[in-house]
C-alpha cells in the first residue's frame, strides 16, 4: 500500500487523463451529432410551404418587393449587369432567367462577385433572404421567365419525401461531382463542385433546376418535383448530418485522410510505444 | 543423446521439487522438450526499439485474424440481390447485394460489430504500414545481407500478399467506392497483352461485373487462401529468424559471434505480451473512435453510378497515383491494341517493383562485391549510397501516393486540377533525385562528425558568479549502468534465490540494489 | 535404400536447436546479487506500484466494456473503454518486463549455421548418386514420368482455370445498342426529346436490357447542349448523330472503365471521376480526350428522334467501348 500511494504521480496520470479526455470528447461529439439529427424537424427549413405539393414555386411578388429589389439592384448589381439587368461586357444578361436563378446566386453569397475572373465562391451572403427575394422579384419583373427556367423560387416540403429514393437519385446524379459525402471536389481547369454541407433546401432545389455554372440542368423532364424533394431531403438530411456512428468523420474524404490517421496515429503512435519499450542505443 | 549436459555447482538437486518439475517430467518423457525448451527460453532478443517494428506487423496480423473470424460470422459473401429493411433508414427499401446488406448490418445491428469491423480495417492499414516501416529498418541497416537474403524475400512476399489481401478485403462490402475499385482492377487484368481478355473473364466469371461470382471468389481468397499463405510465410519468417538468430547494432560487448539483449523468458515475454495488448488497445480505440470506410454513407455498388474523390486504401495509393499521372499512351496496330496507359502503371510497374525488391540483396552484392556474412548491422550513415537510394525510393513511392489524391489536393489548395497533375508528372521524378542527393550529403557529413549516434550523457550547465557558463557531467542515468556491464550468458541456475529462505521471490524485485 | 551409406562424418547429435548449444558447455550459474539480475528501475517498489495501477486501470477498462456491451453498446464508449483497458493492461505488463525483471545484458553465442564440407558433400552425393541409381538405364521410365507429370498438370488446370468462366470470344466488342434501340433511363422510362433542358445530362440504356451486366456495358451518357432543331455535329462524318442538341457517348471511360459521370455544361466537358481524364464534347468536339490518361475519345452513339418524339439510336457503337485490350482492332 505504501508504495502504491507514493507512485500516484502526475507524470503517469497526465497521459491517462489525456486519453480519457479525448475519448469522452469524441463520445460527446458523436452523441450530440446524433441528437441534432434526431431533433431536426422533418419538414425542412420552410414552414410556409403547403403540405400537399413537394415543391411550391413562388413567382408572384408584391410591388413593394419589386421596389425594394430595384433599389438594392441599382445599388449593388447594376454597375455590371446594367440597370435593366440587360448585361454588359462584364456580366451576363439576367433577363428571363427567372427568380430562382437570381435568388440562388444572391442568397448563397456568390453575387455580388468579388473577382470576376474566377468561379464564384459561396461566401457569407450580403443580403438576407427577404432582400434576395426582393432582388429576384425585381429581375423577374423585367422580362417573362424564359422556357426551361423555373417560374418561381422553389420552397421544398420534404414531409412526404423518401430518403432512400433521395439516396439513389443523389448517387446517380450528384455524387459524380459533389462526392458521395457531399464534400465537393475539384473539376477540370480550376473549376470545382462546391460542398453541399451548408446549402439550404431552397438553394439545393434552385441549383438542381437552374444548373448554376458548370452544373448540369435537371428540368422537370429529368427529375419530377417529388424527386427533387427527395434529393433535397437526402442532402439536408444524411449529407449535411451524416450518421458518423463510427466516430470522428475525418472530413468525409475517404482513404486519403484514413491513410494519414492509420500511418501517423496508428503506426506512428505504436512506434512511439516501441520507442519507450526498447533501448535507444 | 549420449552426452549429458554437465551442470555447475547450482545443481537441480538442490531445488525443492515443484509441480512444474513433475509436469515437465511427464511431458519430457514423451516428447523430450526440456533441453530444447530451455534453450529456447534463453533465446536472446536485442533490446533496440527498432526490433519491435516487425512485432507491430505480427500483432496487427493477430488482430486481423481475430476480428476477421468475428466478421465472417455475420458477413454474407453473396452478390444476390436483396432489399434492405434494416436499422439505417436512408437505405430502407434500396436494392443491394447481400454482401453490402450484411456489411451494413454488421455496422448497425450486430453489437460491437461496427467497432470490430472498423478495427479490422484499421488493423489492415497498420499491418501494411508496419511492414513497410519494418522493411525500411531492415533495408537501411543492411539486415538483409548474407545469410538473411531468403528471409528478406519472404518478407517482401508478405508485403505484396498483404497488399493484395487488403485490396480483396476492401472490395468485399460491395459498396459504391469498392465496386469502382474492382472495376478498375478488371480493366487492369484486361490490359495484359495476349491473355488479358481471357484472364478478365476467367477471374470474374464473365464480363464485368461477372454474374455475381466475384464476391464469393474474393471472399474465399481473402479469408482462407491468402491468410493461410500469409500465416505460413510468417511461420517461415520466424523460423528463419530463430534459426539464424537476430542481428544487432554494434556496441559494447556485441560481436559478430554473439547476440546481446533480453532472454525470451521472462523479460522479453512480459514486454512483448504487453506490447501485443497495447497494439490491440490502440487498434481497438481507433476502431471505436475514428470512423473508417463508412459504407452506409456510400450506398451499394451499381455499375453505372460513381462518386468523385474515390481513392483506394493508402497501400494501393502508389498504384492509383501511377495510373493518374501516366500519359495517355496506347499502342494500336497489326490488329491488336496494347493499352500502355494502364498496363504500364497497373501491371508492369508493380511487377518490376516486386522483382526489384525481391532481388535487392543480390543486386547489392553484385554492386559492392560484399559476399561475407553479416550479423552486426550498418548504421545508415555509414552506407551513404544505400541510404541515399533507399531514401530516393521512399520519396518516389510517397510522391506516387500523393499523386493518387490530385483531385483532393487541387480542391484543398484551390488550384487547377490540370496544374496539380502536371506538377506531379515532374516532381514524382525530381523529388526522389533531390532527396537522394540530399541524403547522400547528410550521410557523408554525419560520418565525419564525432559522437554521432553515441548515447549522450546529460550535462549540467552551471553559471558561475562571474557569469561564465561551464558544463559539468552528471551522474549516469538509471539504466546507463547496465550498458557498460559485460554481457553474460543467461544463467541456468540462480544461486541464493531458493533454499536460503530469506528471499523466495523473483530475483531482484523486492531487493533494492543501488547501482554503482 | 537404407543400406546405402553416405559416410556420415562426425558424431554430432541430430536435431535443430539443441545442436547449436555446444554439448560440452556447462550451464552458467549466477549469484542472486549479480548486477545482471537487478531490475532497471531505481526504485523497484515505486515501479511496482505504477504497474499495479496500470493493471487495475486495465481491469476497470475491461469491466467498463463489459458493462457497456451489456446495456446495449455504443461504438465510441466501447472503443474508449476496451481500448484504454487493453492499452493500460499491456502498458503495465510491458513496464513490469522493462523495469522489474533482470536487465542483463545477457547474450547467447552465435554458431556457424553452415554444415561442414563433408556433410555438404554427403548430402549432395545422396541426391545425385541415389537419384542416378534410380534412373540409370531406366531413362525411358523417367521420360514417361516426366510426360505424365506434365499432362497431369495441364489436365488439372482445366477445372482450376477453365471452369472459372467463359472465354471472351467477341463479348468485348459488342453492346446491346442496336439500330432503333429506344433510350431509357435507369428506371426504364423512355427519354422524350422534350425531357432534357439545355445543359442537362442523363444516364441512359437501350430499352429492354436491365441486367447489371448489360447496364454495366451499355451505360451511355446523354447530354443536351443546344435547343430544338440544332444538329450537333461532332465531326463531319457524324452529321446526323446529334439531333435537337442531344449527344450520347459511352459512359465507360476508355482509360480504366469508370463511369464518366461528370458533365461540365458550361465548358462542355466530360470528366472521369476516377483518374480525371477529360473529354471535350460539342460542335466539332467528338469527346476528344484532351487531358489525363485516357487514350481515346469516348465512342459516340448516333441518335435520332422517332415520330413519337422519343430518342433512339441509329445503330450500335461503331467500335468496342471502354478500355483497350489485346484483341481490340478498331482504333
Amino acid at each position: 500500500m505504501r508504495t502504491v500511494r507514493k507512485t500516484l504521480h502526475i507524470r503517469y496520470l497526465l497521459p491517462a487523463a489525456v486519453v480519457v479526455a479525448v475519448g469522452v470528447g469524441g463520445l460527446l461529439t458523436s452523441l450530440s451529432a446524433g441528437a441534432s439529427t434526431r431533433s431536426r424537424t422533418p419538414s425542412g427549413a420552410n414552414a410556409i410551404a403547403a403540405p400537399t405539393p413537394p415543391i411550391r414555386y413562388v413567382g408572384t411578388f408584391t410591388p413593394a418587393q419589386v421596389h425594394e429589389g430595384q433599389v438594392l439592384f441599382e445599388a449593388n448589381c447594376s454597375s455590371c449587369h446594367g440597370t435593366q439587368a440587360e448585361g454588359s461586357a462584364l456580366a451576363p444578361d439576367l433577363q428571363g432567367l427567372g427568380p430562382a436563378t437570381v435568388d440562388f446566386w444572391v442568397s448563397t453569397g456568390r453575387m455580388p462577385l468579388a473577382d470576376a475572373s474566377v468561379q464564384a465562391t459561396r461566401k457569407p451572403a450580403r443580403f438576407d433572404n427577404q432582400q434576395a427575394t426582393a432582388i429576384s422579384a425585381y429581375v423577374a419583373s423585367l422580362a417573362p421567365t424564359a422556357p426551361g427556367f423555373p417560374s418561381g423560387i422553389p420552397y421544398v416540403d420534404t414531409k412526404a419525401s423518401s430518403l432512400s429514393m433521395g439516396n439513389r437519385l443523389f448517387v446517380l446524379n450528384c455524387a459524380a461531382c459533389h462526392t458521395i459525402t457531399g464534400a465537393g471536389d475539384a473539376l477540370a481547369d480550376g473549376a470545382y463542385a462546391p460542398s453541399l454541407h451548408v446549402a439550404t433546401s431552397t438553394q439545393v432545389a434552385e441549383a438542381v433546376r437552374t444548373g448554376p455554372g458548370n452544373m448540369p440542368v435537371f428540368g422537370p423532364g429529368t427529375l419530377s418535383n417529388a424527386q427533387v424533394a427527395d434529393i433535397v431531403a437526402y442532402v439536408t438530411g444524411p449529407i449535411q448530418h451524416p450518421n458518423d456512428r463510427g466516430g470522428i468523420g475525418l472530413g468525409g474524404i475517404g482513404p486519403v485522410a484514413e491513410g494519414f490517421v492509420a500511418l501517423l496515429i496508428g503506426v506512428g503512435g505504436i512506434m512511439l510505444i516501441a520507442f519507450w519499450l526498447g533501448e535507444r542505443a | 543423446m549420449s552426452t549429458t549436459v554437465p551442470t555447475t555447482t547450482g545443481s537441480p538437486s538442490r531445488r525443492r521439487s515443484t509441480p512444474v518439475d513433475s509436469g515437465l517430467g511427464w511431458l519430457d518423457d514423451r516428447l523430450g522438450v526440456a533441453k530444447g525448451g530451455r534453450i529456447f527460453m534463453d533465446k536472446i532478443f536485442p533490446d533496440h526499439w527498432s526490433f519491435l517494428l516487425g512485432e507491430i506487423a505480427l500483432y496487427s496480423f493477430v488482430v486481423l485474424l481475430a476480428t476477421g473470424v468475428f466478421l465472417t460470422l455475420y458477413f454474407v459473401p453473396s452478390a444476390a440481390q436483396t432489399v434492405y429493411h434494416g436499422v439505417y433508414k436512408p437505405l430502407d427499401g434500396v436494392k443491394m447485394s447481400e454482401a453490402y446488406a450484411s456489411s451494413v448490418n454488421i455496422s448497425f445491428a450486430v453489437r460491437s460489430g461496427l467497432v470490430i469491423r472498423q478495427m479490422h480495417h484499421w488493423a489492415a492499414d497498420v499491418f501494411i504500414g508496419s511492414i513497410a516501416v519494418h522493411m525500411c529498418r531492415i533495408f537501411f541497416t543492411g539486415a538483409f545481407r548474407k545469410p538473411r537474403e531468403l528471409n528478406w524475400i519472404v518478407g517482401v512476399s508478405l508485403l505484396f500478399l498483404a497488399i493484395v489481401n487488403g485490396f480483396l478485403g476492401y472490395s468485399l462490402p460491395d459498396d459504391l467506392i469498392s465496386g469502382t475499385g474492382i472495376r478498375i482492377a478488371y480493366s487492369i487484368l484486361l490490359s495484359i497483352p495476349l491473355v488479358g481478355s481471357y484472364l478478365a473473364t476467367l477471374v470474374f466469371g464473365g464480363v464485368f461485373p461477372g454474374n455475381g461470382s466475384i464476391i464469393p471468389r474474393f471472399f474465399i481468397l481473402h479469408v482462407l487462401i491468402l491468410p493461410a499463405i500469409i500465416a505460413g510465410l510468417i511461420g517461415a519468417h520466424l523460423f528463419m529468424l530463430v534459426r539464424q538468430k537476430h542481428t544487432q547494432f554494434p556496441g559494447h560487448g556485441r560481436t559478430e559471434d554473439n547476440v546481446v539483449g533480453s532472454p525470451m523468458f521472462p523479460t522479453f515475454m512480459a514486454k512483448t505480451t504487453g506490447f501485443l495488448f497495447m497494439v490491440t488497445g490502440v487498434l481497438w480505440a481507433l476502431g471505436g473512435l475514428a470512423q473508417i470506410n463508412p459504407i452506409w454513407q456510400f450506398g451499394p455498388y451499381v455499375p453505372y453510378k460513381i462518386s468523385y474523390a474515390v481513392q483506394p486504401d493508402w497501400y494501393m495509393g502508389w498504384l492509383d497515383g501511377a495510373m493518374r499521372i501516366m500519359p495517355s499512351w496506347e499502342f494500336a496496330g497489326f490488329g491488336h491494341t496494347i493499352p500502355f496507359m494502364i498496363f504500364l502503371p497497373g501491371v508492369l510497374f508493380p511487377g518490376l517493383t516486386s522483382i526489384l525488391f525481391i532481388f535487392w540483396p543480390f543486386i547489392e552484392q553484385k554492386l559492392t562485391g560484399d559476399r561475407a556474412e553479416h550479423h552486426l548491422l550498418d548504421r545508415p550513415r555509414d552506407r551513404p549510397r544505400r541510404t541515399a537510394v533507399g531514401a530516393a525510393f521512399l520519396a518516389f513511392y510517397f510522391m506516387l501516393f500523393c499523386a493518387s489524391s490530385t483531385d483532393v489536393l487541387a480542391n484543398f489548395f484551390q488550384v487547377s486540377l490540370n496544374v496539380v497533375l502536371w506538377t506531379f508528372r515532374f516532381i514524382v521524378f525530381i523529388v526522389p533525385i533531390i532527396v537522394g542527393l540530399f541524403t547522400y550529403r547528410i550521410c557523408l557529413d554525419m560520418t565525419g562528425a564525432s559522437h554521432v549516434g553515441k548515447r549522450k550523457r546529460a550535462v549540467l550547465i552551471v553559471r558561475s558568479a562571474t557569469g561564465a557558463y561551464t558544463t559539468v557531467d552528471t551522474e549516469a542515468r538509471p539504466g546507463d549502468g547496465h550498458h557498460e556491464l559485460e554481457p553474460m550468458l543467461v544463467p541456468g541456475f540462480i544461486e541464493g534465490l531458493d533454499g536460503d529462505g530469506a528471499e523466495g521471490g523473483e530475483p531482484g524485485v523486492r531487493r533494492v540494489v543501488r547501482r554503482p | 535404400m537404407s543400406d546405402v551409406t553416405t559416410d556420415e562424418p562426425g558424431d554430432r547429435e541430430p536435431g535443430g536447436l539443441a545442436e547449436e548449444q555446444a554439448p560440452s558447455a556447462p550451464l552458467p550459474l549466477a549469484s542472486f546479487d549479480d548486477p545482471h539480475l537487478q531490475p532497471l528501475a531505481k526504485q523497484p517498489g515505486r515501479a511496482e506500484g505504477v504497474v499495479g495501477i496500470l493493471l487495475v486501470v486495465g481491469l476497470l477498462g475491461f469491466a467498463a466494456y463489459g458493462a457497456v456491451y451489456w446495456v446495449g453498446g455504443q461504438p465510441q464508449v466501447e472503443g474508449i473503454s476496451l481500448g484504454v483497458g487493453l492499452f493500460s493492461f499491456g502498458f503495465g505488463l510491458s513496464a513490469w518486463g522493462k523495469y522489474l525483471l533482470p536487465q542483463g545484458p545477457f547474450m547467447e553465442k552465435r554458431h556457424k549455421l553452415a554444415s561442414s564440407d563433408d556433410e555438404r558433400a554427403a548430402m549432395a552425393a545422396a541426391i545425385v548418386e541415389r537419384g542416378g541409381m534410380m534412373v540409370k538405364r531406366r531413362s525411358f521410365l523417367g521420360g514417361i514420368l516426366g510426360i505424365g507429370g506434365a499432362v497431369m498438370g495441364v489436365v488439372l488446370a482445366f477445372p482450376l482455370l477453365r471452369s472459372l468462366g467463359p472465354v471472351p470470344a467477341k463479348t468485348f466488342d459488342v453492346t446491346n445498342w442496336h439500330k432503333g434501340s429506344r433510350l431509357v433511363d435507369n428506371l426504364g422510362r423512355p427519354v422524350h426529346v422534350a425531357d432534357l433542358e439545355v445543359g442537362g445530362s442523363l444516364t441512359v440504356f437501350p430499352e429492354g436490357y436491365t441486367s447489371e451486366e448489360a447496364m454495366a456495358v451499355d451505360q451511355t451518357i446523354l447530354i443536351r447542349i443546344a435547343g430544338p432543331d440544332v444538329e450537333v455535329v461532332t465531326e463531319p462524318s457524324r452529321a446526323t448523330w446529334g439531333p435537337d442538341g442531344y449527344l450520347a457517348f459511352s459512359k465507360v471511360c476508355t482509360h480504366a472503365g469508370c463511369p464518366v459521370g461528370l458533365f461540365q455544361h458550361q465548358t462542355l466537358q466530360l470528366l472521369c471521376p476516377c483518374h480525371q481524364s477529360l473529354f471535350n464534347v460539342g460542335q466539332g468536339r467528338p469527346a476528344t480526350n484532351v487531358f489525363g490518361p485516357a487514350p481515346r475519345p469516348l465512342p459516340q452513339l448516333p441518335l435520332y428522334v422517332d415520330d413519337a418524339g422519343f430518342l433512339r439510336s441509329q445503330a450500335g457503337y461503331d467500335q468496342p467501348i471502354g478500355p483497350g485490350f489485346w484483341e481490340r482492332t478498331t482504333t
